[in-house]
C-alpha cells in the first residue's frame, strides 16, 4: 500500500481527472482516455489495492461509466490487461464464468462494458465437464447488442460468443474466484462512491429546502433518514477496508452483499428526502439511483450473496470471523 | 509473557498475544467452565465471572492493556480488548456484566486521587468486588443532564470533608452486587444541566444507600433502583472537578464503544455458531443466516476500524454512535433470526436451551435502548457527523 499523504494526493488528482472529464462532450469515452494518461494499468500493476479502491470510488461519486472493470477482471485471471482486450462478465445478478465449452464448441453468454466498441479481442472464461478454461477470441465472434434497460448510460453490453475452443486453456478455479473476489471489491467501491454522491445531494437539499418557514434538515424525520443513510455507508465503507486488508472471495463477498444492503438503504432514504425534486431528471439524484441499481447486480446481488453465504456456513456449520484486531 | 512494551500497531506481536492466550485458555478449559448448567441465575452468572477474573487475576492475564500505576502490566487496550473477547467468545462471562470492568475502571484511573485509584482498581480486575454506574435517574434517562440525584457540601464548597447526597437511581444494572458505585449528582443549580453534575465514587455499604432490584422482562433482576437517603461521602471520593462530572460521564465512551463492543461482537459471533449448529439446512436458513452474517461483518469490520483508530492515539467521539447503531442493529437482527428459524423455541419450550435463547432474545430488545438510544444515535449523527445544525 502507498503512504496515506501519496494517496490523498491520488485520490484527489484522479476525482478531478474524472470530474473534468465526465464535463466534456465524450464523456464516458474521456474518462478512458484520462484513465489512460494518469497511468491506470502501471498503477494497476504496481499498488492494485489502491488503484482499484480510489478510480472506483471515484467512477461512482462521479457517476462516470469506464472500461477499466474490464482490466481489472483480466489481471485477477492472470492475464496481462491492455485498453484493446474486453472481458466477457457473469450475466447479470450471476458470478459463474460466463462461457461453457462443449467438444471443440466455446459458448458464452454475458455482459460487457463499452470496450466491446474498440478492443480487437475477448477474454471468455468457460466452465466444462473437466474445469474451467480461458480463451481470447477475436471480437469478430461475438455478437454484441447495447443494453438500454433503466440505464443506457451505464454502457453495459449484451454479448453472445460463439466460437472454437481450441484456442482455451486450462485455468485454475481460484483464479477465477479471485477475479469475482476483485470483480465485487471494484463494483462495491463504486456503489460506495455513489453512495456518497447521492448523500451529499440529499444532505444539501435537506438543508436549503424551506418548508413550513424552516429548512427540512430541522425536522427530526428528515435527519433520521439521512443519519440512517450514513450507517449503512460507513457500515459499507468497512467491509471494504476489511476486504483489503484481508483480500479473499468471502471477505469480497461481504464486502459487496453490503454493498447491494447499503445501496437499498441509502437509494431509499436519499429519494424520500429529494421528494419532487429528486423525482424529476432537472435533479442529478436519478442517474445515481438508476446506476446503482444496475451495479448492485454485477457479480451477484445482496440477496444471492448472502443466501451463497449462509448456504457455506450452514454447510460446514461454521461461522468465521474472518478478520481479527 | 512479556507483551507489554510492544506496539500493538505490531499485529504479528497481537496475533502472537491471540494465539498463547487461547491456548492457555484451551489448556484450562476445565477449571475456567462455568459450574452452573445453562441458563443459570444471575447469582451463578456473576459468581461465574468473579470467579474467572480471580483465576485470569491470578495467572496475569487480566493485567494487561491496564497501567502500572493501578497494578496492571501496561500495553495497549488492545490486550484486554482481546481478552474481554476471548471470554465472552467462549461463553465463560457474560459480556453485558463483564464490560462493567471496562466501563469503570478506566473512569477511577483517569478521575480518581491516584492513592485511591491504585488501592481500588486491583480489587475490581482480580474478581475481589464489582462497581456499578450510577447514573440514571426516573427523570433523566435519555436526557442525562437533566439529572437531580443532590449533593450537598457540609460547610463551603471548596474546603467541605463531607458531602451529603440524597436522590435516587435507576436501571442501576447489578447495584444489590456492588461494593462501589460511580455516581452522578446534582452540585449545581438545578437549571446547571451538563455544567452542575459532579461524580463521586461511593462505598455502597455507606448508610442510608437501598438497593431494591427491578425484574426485567427477562425475568433477570439486573437491573435496580438505589436510593440515597443523607448518604455522607468523604470529599476526597469526589471524581473529577466540582460540577466537571459531564467530563466524567462521557470519558466512558471510547472504551465502552471500543472494548466493550468488540468483546459484544464475539458473543454474537458465537449466538449465531449456535443457531448454525442447529439450524435446518435449507434455502430460507441459508437466506436468514447469510443476512445475519452479513451484519455481523459489516458490524465487526467497523468496530475494528475504531479499535485502530482509538489504539493510533485518536480521540473517540460522535463518529461512534455509528458502531452503536450497528451493533444494536445487528444483535437484534441476530436473535430475529433464532425466533424465525428455531419456531417455537422463544415462545413455547421450556427446555435449558431454549430457556437461554428466550431470555436472550428479551434482552436484545433492549439493545437499541441501553447506552444511548437509537434515537439519541441518530440525533448525534444528524449533528454532529452531517452538520445538518440544530433541530427543530
Amino acid at each position: 500500500m502507498i503512504e496515506a499523504s501519496e494517496r490523498a494526493l491520488m485520490e484527489e488528482t484522479v476525482r478531478k481527472a474524472i470530474e473534468d472529464a465526465c464535463a466534456t462532450p465524450d464523456g464516458n469515452t474521456a474518462v478512458d482516455a484520462v484513465l489512460a494518461q494518469l497511468g491506470w494499468l502501471d498503477m494497476l500493476d504496481a499498488e492494485p489495492r489502491d488503484a482499484v479502491d480510489i478510480v472506483f470510488s471515484a467512477l461512482g461519486n462521479a457517476n462516470a461509466s469506464a472500461t477499466v472493470l474490464d482490466d481489472v477482471v483480466a489481471s485477477a485471471i492472470g492475464t496481462a490487461p491492455r485498453p484493446d482486450l474486453a472481458v466477457l462478465l457473469p450475466r447479470f445478478a450471476a458470478w459463474e464464468p460466463p462461457g461453457s465449452i462443449e467438444g471443440d464448441q466455446l459458448r458464452a453468454r454475458g455482459l460487457a462494458t463499452a470496450r466491446t466498441a474498440t478492443a480487437r479481442e475477448m477474454l471468455v472464461v468457460c466452465g466444462s465437464g473437466t474445469g474451467l478454461w480461458v480463451a481470447i477470441v477475436p471480437i469478430a465472434d461475438a455478437e454484441i447488442d447495447a443494453v438500454r434497460g433503466i440505464d443506457p448510460d451505464a454502457g453495459l453490453r449484451a454479448v453472445r460468443v460463439q466460437g472454437s475452443a481450441v484456442v482455451a486453456k486450462q485455468l485454475e478455479t481460484s483464479a477465477w474466484q479471485a477475479a469475482v473476489a476483485l470483480g465485487r471489491r471494484a463494483v462495491a467501491h463504486q456503489i460506495a462512491g455513489a453512495c456518497r454522491a447521492m448523500l451529499a445531494l440529499a444532505r444539501t437539499h435537506a438543508l436549503e429546502r424551506l418548508q413550513f418557514g424552516r429548512p427540512i434538515a430541522q425536522f427530526q424525520a428528515v435527519r433520521h433518514r439521512l443519519a440512517d443513510t450514513l450507517v449503512a455507508l460507513e457500515g459499507l465503507e468497512a467491509t471494504l477496508i476489511a476486504a483489503g486488508d484481508e483480500p479473499n472471495p468471502d471477505t469480497a463477498a461481504l464486502a459487496k452483499a453490503a454493498a447491494g444492503r447499503a445501496v437499498r438503504t441509502v437509494t431509499a432514504h436519499c429519494q424520500q428526502v429529494l421528494a419532487g425534486t429528486g423525482f424529476t431528471t432537472e435533479h442529478p439524484f436519478h442517474r445515481f439511483l438508476k446506476r446503482a441499481l444496475v451495479l448492485e447486480g454485477l457479480f451477484g446481488s445482496a440477496d444471492d450473496i448472502a443466501v451463497d453465504l449462509g448456504r457455506q456456513l450452514l454447510a460446514a456449520r461454521a461461522v468465521p470471523n474472518l478478520i481479527e484486531l | 509473557m512479556a507483551f507489554s512494551k510492544q506496539s500493538m500497531s505490531d499485529s504479528p506481536h497481537l496475533a502472537d498475544y491471540r494465539a498463547e492466550l487461547h491456548a492457555w485458555l484451551d489448556a484450562h478449559r476445565d477449571e475456567l467452565a462455568p459450574v452452573f448448567a445453562a441458563p443459570g441465575t444471575l447469582d451463578e452468572h456473576v459468581a461465574q465471572m468473579q470467579r474467572v477474573k480471580a483465576i485470569l487475576f491470578e495467572a496475569g492475564w487480566m493485567q494487561y492493556g491496564w497501567p502500572e500505576r493501578v497494578g496492571g502490566r501496561g500495553g495497549s487496550p488492545m490486550l484486554r480488548t482481546e481478552l474481554g473477547a476471548a471470554i465472552a467468545g467462549r461463553d465463560l462471562v457474560d459480556p453485558g456484566i463483564f464490560s462493567l470492568v471496562e466501563v469503570l475502571a478506566p473512569t477511577v484511573i483517569d478521575f480518581a486521587p491516584p492513592e485511591l485509584a491504585a488501592e481500588m482498581v486491583p480489587r475490581l480486575l482480580s474478581g475481589a468486588e464489582m462497581w456499578c454506574q450510577g447514573f440514571s435517574e426516573p427523570g433523566a434517562g435519555s436526557d442525562l443532564a437533566s439529572l437531580n440525584c443532590r449533593a450537598v457540601p457540609d460547610g463551603d464548597a471548596s474546603t467541605a470533608s463531607n458531602w451529603v447526597i440524597k436522590g435516587q437511581k435507576v436501571w442501576t444494572s447489578l447495584a444489590q452486587y456492588s461494593e462501589r458505585c460511580v455516581l452522578l449528582t446534582r452540585t449545581g443549580p438545578a437549571d446547571s444541566r451538563h455544567r452542575g453534575i459532579t461524580a463521586f465514587f461511593v462505598d455502597m455499604d455507606t448508610p442510608g444507600i437501598t438497593v431494591a432490584p427491578l425484574e426485567m422482562i427477562n425475568g433477570d433482576r439486573e437491573l435496580t433502583e438505589v436510593f440515597f437517603d443523607d448518604v455522607v461521602v468523604p470529599a476526597d471520593r469526589m471524581l473529577g472537578k466540582l460540577n466537571g462530572g459531564w467530563a466524567v460521564a462521557m470519558s466512558i465512551l471510547p472504551y465502552e464503544r471500543s472494548s466493550c463492543f468488540w468483546q459484544r461482537i464475539a458473543y454474537l459471533y458465537r449466538r449465531l455458531q449456535r443457531l448454525v449448529d442447529v439450524a435446518p439446512n435449507d434455502e430460507r436458513a441459508a437466506e436468514v443466516i447469510g443476512n445475519a452474517f452479513v451484519q455481523l461483518h459489516a458490524l465487526r469490520a467497523r468496530s475494528r476500524a475504531t479499535q485502530h483508530r482509538l489504539d493510533a492515539g485518536a480521540t473517540l467521539g460522535p463518529e461512534t454512535s455509528i458502531d452503536k447503531v450497528l451493533l444494536s442493529t445487528a444483535e437484534q437482527t441476530t436473535y430475529d433470526a433464532v425466533r424465525r428459524l428455531l419456531p417455537g423455541v422463544v415462545e413455547m419450550d421450556d427446555s435449558a436451551t431454549a430457556e437461554l435463547w428466550r431470555s436472550e432474545y428479551l434482552y436484545s430488545r433492549a439493545a437499541t435502548i441501553y447506552g444511548g438510544t437509537a434515537e439519541v444515535q441518530r440525533n448525534i449523527i444528524a449533528r454532529r457527523l452531517l452538520d445538518l445544525g440544530s433541530a427543530e
